[in-house]
Formats: structure tokens, sequence, C-alpha cells
């Protein structure tokens, strides 16, 4: 089957509707896909064959002190400045409100000179509290995992491997608290890199970055085995460093930028929207793919077993996914379920009649993964320049309906119910930590952030009821001043129908956590590990290639990685497929 | 942040401005016009502190009024305030984009009593309003042309050296390009070319100066006091993270 007999508009009927995926709870059942981003940079790196090199380290014998690591690209080189130090464990926190960090790193554009690693030394290591030129495209810190750390350093130093146990336990060596790019505390803006083939599909350079934290963290500690055991020392197995990840703790920061990007957000979903309904709009199974999707489900079982968190809410939503995905292994033993015309369309209609929101949204994962030679271009798509405009000649008649058949959800909540306005968003003078507060116990409600969407929405709707209706838009907003942000969202989401969350995000029972699963899963995270409603940590490219293995066949086969061993099934997406 | 002389980017300027303007109570949705009218000024290599430091002033002293009213006869048309004070450039300047918008440029539109007229010209061209001619005289009698020509080169005419940022308090005249000719005489004339400026700030950051405290004081009002317990639980996460 060609690619160009599977496209997928937005009627089709095997598209999902917005009213079904922009919900809350589905949204924070979220798992990455192959068009997740860190997906997407991966493949980049492999077929442009990037080059990886450490062009500095100059640190003491506990490795304190700056390195520098350099991606070089066909047309550019990128270069990770890292600076190590000694910090005191009571002042180790994930908040945005640290003052200090294990490491602190720039992402460099181009190769840095002495110049400039002398004056990111008197910055990066401030974070918030430094300045940054258009230079520098990333600003980001890590803490590390102790245990994890010293566990490694130890088995290494000493000849051994360390426990593997203890490493798919936390899954990485740091943790990064914040990654911050375009155009943050006087970095680059995005402007600038956008039209940069390896920069144009979203995140790629924040990614980028996390990619060389990664590489980093590995050889710090190999490094400083070397230093502790001399000759005795080794380095990491390759299948161990492999399954070594970076960590990430996200907390509220995150959600407003999802709300406040709608264009982007649609272009997200509308992808991997139709990424699932090309599949499951395939009427014969390409050769092969049925028998990896098989063999994928076995490979999830034990990537679910490895995911073990504190949280009881996801534990027993782990819990279930683990039968769910058992019952759906046996449901497949029967041949006749599988095997016959729109097979994809039959798995995924099974599991959304029968399982839970977590188990559709992981089948979804991995329906997809078998078919990059027909969603892999979808990638391409997930970016925008678009600026939702204000629309002053619409009428508000025609604004009327798009509210009436987009903005029900809204409509149609109450809100002189104390619950449907519990909560309020704002920024603390603190760092400007984003905070989420209940209205009647916080200070704030008066600096309230505007991401009160549906609230806006059904206020507008009472007065647009008794306006009339032939009056232009532009007209109406200079009587009502006040309306003008929610009518340019509504407009926007009039030709973007996935570009918003469907419930309402001030309510009493709202999880701010959703909204943070859904945005990293897009991104590629992985072992999604809440530590309360408003933040949660998770592992970023466990399973990926390392830098000098960009080249093996397998560099696109890391989907729900187990640890210690690689991929227990053939990918057919990539040059592994000779595999099959 | 609050410190003067920074080099910012285009990114902070969106930031900062749009809760400046929230923060001196003009709606979410006209600050955001607001901030994107001042990352075009950016981009053309003005202060966008210098900009706008007036409008913001005025509107926090309630020395201007977002209320506005248009009339319309068969020769022209007419904004202004409903109130008896100036008309705050945050609300003239979308006001205008609109109007071109719904009702087009078929004869002359006057906006009454701006604060700061280049807040127009930088929301005409942020919304990309090609062939549209902008003029007034200020109150210290500095005139001002600016046509814009295409998407990305626009042009300026001035009576005087005087910095068309910082000319204050006019009537403001808007037409279609070719409906008028120009009616400075021998006036200074400097072609912008955005293409070639967003460039340079791209490379460069935006330059902002002595105004640029007070931007960031309207901004913190958008800031809500930090206490123990907003502290502790208002983001969800601990003090102390070890593992």
């Amino acid at each position: 089957m060609s690619s160009e007999s599977v496209l997928i508009d937005i009627e089709s009927d095997f598209m999902r509707s917005p009213e079904k995926v922009m919900r809350l709870d589905r949204m924070g059942s979220s798992f990455p896909t192959r068009l997740s981003f860190m997906r997407t940079l991966i493949r980049r790196m492999s077929k442009e064959n990037w080059q990886f090199k450490r062009t500095l380290r100059k640190v003491d014998k506990d490795g304190y002190g700056v390195s520098v690591y350099s991606a070089i690209t066909p047309k550019r080189t990128y270069s990770l400045i890292a600076f190590t130090q000694e910090i005191p464990a009571d002042m180790r926190t994930d908040r945005v409100i640290a003052e200090v960090w294990d490491a602190t790193f720039s992402l460099f554009d181009g190769v840095p000179t002495q110049e400039d690693i002398d004056y990111l030394a008197e910055n990066t290591p401030l974070q918030e509290g430094g300045r940054y030129r258009p230079s520098e495209l990333v600003l980001a810190r890590a803490n590390k995992s102790l245990r994890v750390f010293e566990n490694i350093i130890s088995a290494l130093a000493s000849g051994n491997q360390p426990d593997i146990e203890l490493i798919s336990s936390v899954g990485y060596l740091m943790r990064t608290t914040a990654v911050y790019g375009s155009g943050k505390f006087g970095c680059a803006d995005r402007a600038k890199i956008a039209d940069r083939p390896e920069c144009r599909a979203p995140f790629q350079i924040e990614l980028l970055a996390v990619y060389l934290i990664r590489w980093f963290t590995i050889d710090l500690v190999e490094e400083l085995a070397k230093e502790r055991g001399g000759e005795t020392a080794v380095r990491l197995d390759q299948n161990i460093s492999r399954f070594i990840g970076v960590g990430n703790s996200t907390g509220l920061g995150m959600a407003p930028f999802l709300l406040k990007h709608p264009t982007l957000i649609h272009n997200w979903v509308v992808a991997k929207e139709t990424a699932l309904a090309r599949v499951r709009s395939i009427e014969t199974a390409l050769p092969g793919t049925l028998e990896v999707f098989l063999k994928s489900l076995l490979q999830a079982s034990q990537h679910i077993d490895e995911w073990n968190v504190a949280d009881e809410v996801q534990t027993a939503r782990i819990t279930c996914l683990t039968d769910e995905i058992q019952s759906l292994r046996m449901w497949c033993e029967d041949e006749s379920n599988i095997f016959r015309p729109y097979p994809w369309n039959g798995i995924y209609q099974f599991v959304e009649d029968n399982f839970s929101l977590e188990c559709q949204e992981m089948i979804v994962s991995l329906i997809i993964e078998p078919h990059g030679s027909i969603v892999d271009d979808l990638a391409d798509t997930m970016s925008t320049t678009t600026i939702p405009k204000f629309k002053a000649a619409m009428s508000l008649s025609q604004l009327k309906e798009v509210v009436a058949d987009a903005y029900k959800w809204a409509t149609t909540i109450d809100f002189s119910l104390q619950e449907s306005q519990h909560h309020f968003w704002y920024y603390s003078e603190d760092k400007l930590e984003p905070r989420f507060g209940s209205k009647g116990v916080d200070d704030g409600v008066d600096q309230e952030m505007p991401l009160a969407i549906g609230r806006d929405v059904h206020d507008l709707n009472e007065v647009l009821a008794s306006t009339d209706e032939d009056m232009p838009i532009g007209e109406f907003a200079m009587n009502h001043p006040q309306f003008r942000h929610i009518i340019r969202r509504i407009q926007n989401t009039f030709e973007r129908p996935y570009s918003e969350v469907q419930d309402n995000l001030l309510s009493e029972s709202m999880r701010p956590l959703d909204l943070l699963r859904f945005k990293l899963a897009f991104f590629g995270a992985s072992k999604f590990d809440p530590k309360s409603d408003l933040w949660t940590r998770i592992s970023m490219y466990q399973g990926a290639p390392l830098p000098e293995q960009i080249q093996d066949p397998n560099h696109d086969c890391w989907s729900f990685p187990i640890a210690g061993r690689s991929q227990s099934y053939p990918c057919i997406s990539c040059s592994c497929q000779k595999a099959i | 942040m609050p410190k003067s002389d920074l080099t910012i980017s285009l990114n902070e300027v969106l930031f900062y401005f749009t809760r400046a303007g929230f923060g001196v109570k003009a709606p979410i949705g006209v600050s955001e016009d607001f901030a994107r009218s001042n990352i075009w000024a950016a981009q053309n290599g003005f202060d966008p502190s210098e900009c706008s430091i007036l409008a913001l002033d005025n509107l926090d002293l309630k020395k201007s009024s977002l209320s506005i009213k248009f009339e319309k006869n068969s020769e022209s048309s007419h904004l202004f305030c409903t109130e008896e004070k100036v008309l705050s450039s945050l609300e003239a300047s979308v006001s205008c984009v609109d109007w071109i918008e719904f009702n087009g440029l078929d004869g002359e539109l006057k906006i009454s009593n701006v604060d700061c007229p280049f807040l127009i010209i930088a929301s005409l061209g942020a919304s990309q309003c090609s062939g549209v001619k902008a003029s007034w005289t200020d109150q210290d009698n500095n005139s001002f042309e600016v046509n814009f020509i295409d998407d990305v080169k626009w042009e300026m005419i001035s009576s005087s050296e005087a910095s068309i940022e910082l000319s204050h308090y006019a009537d403001v005249y808007i037409s279609s390009l070719d409906a008028v000719k120009s009616k400075i005489q021998n006036g200074n004339n400097k072609i912008f070319n955005l293409e070639n400026e967003k460039l340079k700030v791209l490379n460069n950051g935006v330059k902002v100066g002595e105004k640029w405290p007070e931007i960031y004081e309207y901004f913190s009002r958008c800031l809500v006091k930090s206490s123990a317990e907003s502290r502790a639980s208002g983001a969800g996460a601990g003090l102390v993270d070890t593992d």
C-alpha cells in the first residue's frame, strides 16, 4: 500500500473527534509514539550521520569543572557547555525556586570560544539569575540521583557492572529540573533557528540539549570510575548504558504553555490522530506488521512490569494496564480476531470497547509503531509559525455558531457553583514560579493567569445571547474589549478543532498532571512517575542509542524499553527490518 | 531583570509587555496585541520600552481611557474616546486595525487625541497592513507620515529630527497609500525593511534602555507575593529532593 493511498483528512471515519481526544482524562493517559519529538530527532541524527565529540574536559578528581560536548550536523555544530559543582544535600530540590544545582548547562550555537565559556561560567550556574545571548539556544540544569550515581561509579571502579534493578527503579543518573529555550532569559528566539532543517520539528533544539546531557551523565560516571578505580575500572555495558535515560521533573510551567499555544497543540494532535486513522484504515495488514505488533505486546508487558511508582492512583492504573495487556494478548491468540479485513481498526475498536484509557492510549502507540513508512512524514507537520489572529470582520452569528458547535463543554458548566471555579493559576514573585491556588484560600485571584477558557467562553456566550447578530466582531470588541482574547481563541478553534482542552481547568477535580503527561508524551517521555497532582518525574531517551550507536541498524527501535536488553523484536521501520 | 540597559529577546518582549499591559488593567486580549506591536517595533530597531512607557503611565494614572466609539459618514470615519480623556493607544491601535479589516479604507479614518501614535503604526505593521498611510502632527508640532509599502517595507517621513517613537498626543489620520499626497515638504525620509532589521535583532537581541525598569514594574504587578504556604504547596513539589 503506498502512502498516497492512505492519506486521511480530518473528516475521515477513522479519525477520533476532538470531543473524544481533547479530554483531560484521555490526555492524562498519553504515551509516546514514533512521532514523538525525541524519536524524530534520533531518526534525523542517524539519517544525517551526526558526529558527536567531547571537545573539552577541565574538571577536578570529583568531576567538578567545565566540559563541552558537541553535536556536529551536516551544516552546523551545537555545543553543550556543562558546569558541575558540589552542592549541599539540603539545597537539592526539583523546584523552580532552587538556587543551586549539581550541573548546569548552556547549549551554544556553534563552537564556543574561551571568551564564551568564561562568560557562561559567570552566568549558567546562576540559571534564571544569569543573562544569556542569542548565541545560547538552551539553558538547563540537573541534579544527581545520588543512589544511582554512586552505585554506578562504585561498581565500575571495582570492575563490575552496576545493579540493573537499581538502575531500572530510577532510570537515570541525573534529573533535569528545567530546560529553557525560545528566548528565555535572553537566549536565542525560536525564529533564529526555526528555518534550520534540524530545528523545524517542535522542541528539537531543547531535546538535543537533553540528549547531550544524557551523554554527559554517562561519560561523567565512567570518567569518575576510571579516576577512582584506575586500571581496574570498566566502562558500562552498552545494553545498560543504552537503558540509562535522563530524568526530568516537570511542574506547572508546562500547563500554561499548552494553553497558550493552541495552534501548535492542534498540529501535534492532528498529526498523531492522522497517524492512527491511517493505520486503522488499512484493509490488509502490511507484511510483518501484525507479527511485530504481537511481539511488541510482550515487550510492553515487560516494560509495564518495570514501571513502578509510589503514587497510588498511577499504581492502580498500571496494575489495570498489566491485566488488560494480558487480556489483549489472549484475545489476539485467536487469529480470527486479527487476521481479517481492517485488522488494526478491529484491534483498536476491541480495546476501546473493553479497556481503560491508559490501555487504549498504549495500544494507539503500539499499532502506530510498525507503520513508519506511512506515518513518519507527519512529523514534518507538527510545528507552526501561525499566530492566531483576531478576525474583526467575522460576524457575531458565525461566532455564535462556533461557540455552539465547539464549546458546548464550556457553555454547559454551571460556573455559579463554587467547585466550578475552585482553582486559579498564577505566577509567584518567587522566581516567577507558576503556582496553582485555591480561591478563598490563597492570595492572588486578582493576578490570575488568563487560562480560564471555559469560564470566559461561558461569560461571552451570555453576552452574545443579547447582542445583534449582524454586528461585526470588530465593533463588538470595541464595546467589550474584555472578550478580545477569548474571541481570538474561538476563531482559532474554528479553523483548528483539536486546539482546545475540552474541560474546565478551574474545577476542584482538575489535575494539572494530565496536561503535563499529554505534553511530555509528545516529547517522547516515559515512566511517568507522579509526585502529586501538580508535578511528575519522567525518563527521557531511555533505550535510545548513545552517540556511538546512532548508526546502528536498530537506532529507531526504543519504544517501551526494558532493562538491560535491546528490543526483543525486530523493528520494521528502520534498517533492522532485514532481521525479519 | 528590573535593571536598565539590558538586551532581551523577542519572546521576552511578548512575555513582559503582555503582562505590563495587564498590570495597568488593560484587558488581556488588548495587552496581547500591545505586546505584538512592541515586537514589531523591536524588530525594526526601536526600544519597545521607549515606545510604550507613556501609554502605560497614562492608563495607570487614568489620564487616558480605553473607551472608544466610532462614527462614520460617506466621506470619512472617526474613532474617538467617549470620556474627557486622551484615547489610550493600546485601544486605539487594535481598534484601528479592526476597523480597517471590517470596514475597509474607502475614505479617511481619523483617530482623535491618541497618546502614542507610534503604537498605532506598530499595530498596523504587526498586522501586515500594506498599502496604508498614516500621518499626524504632534503636540510639539512635529509632523510624521508612515507609508506601508508592502508586508516588509515601510517608509517614514518626518518634518524634524524628533524620534517617531517619542511623538506624543496627536490626531492620527489613516488612508490608502495612494489616496493622499505627502504634506511634508523636504522632510527626512527613511525606509525600513523588516526582514533585514529582524535578522539583526534575532542575532543581537533587543536593547532596552532606561525605561525598562518601569515596564518591569508594571509587569511585576501580575506576580503574587509568596507566602510560606504557597511556597510549600502551590507548586505541588517538595522543597528538598534527595534520592
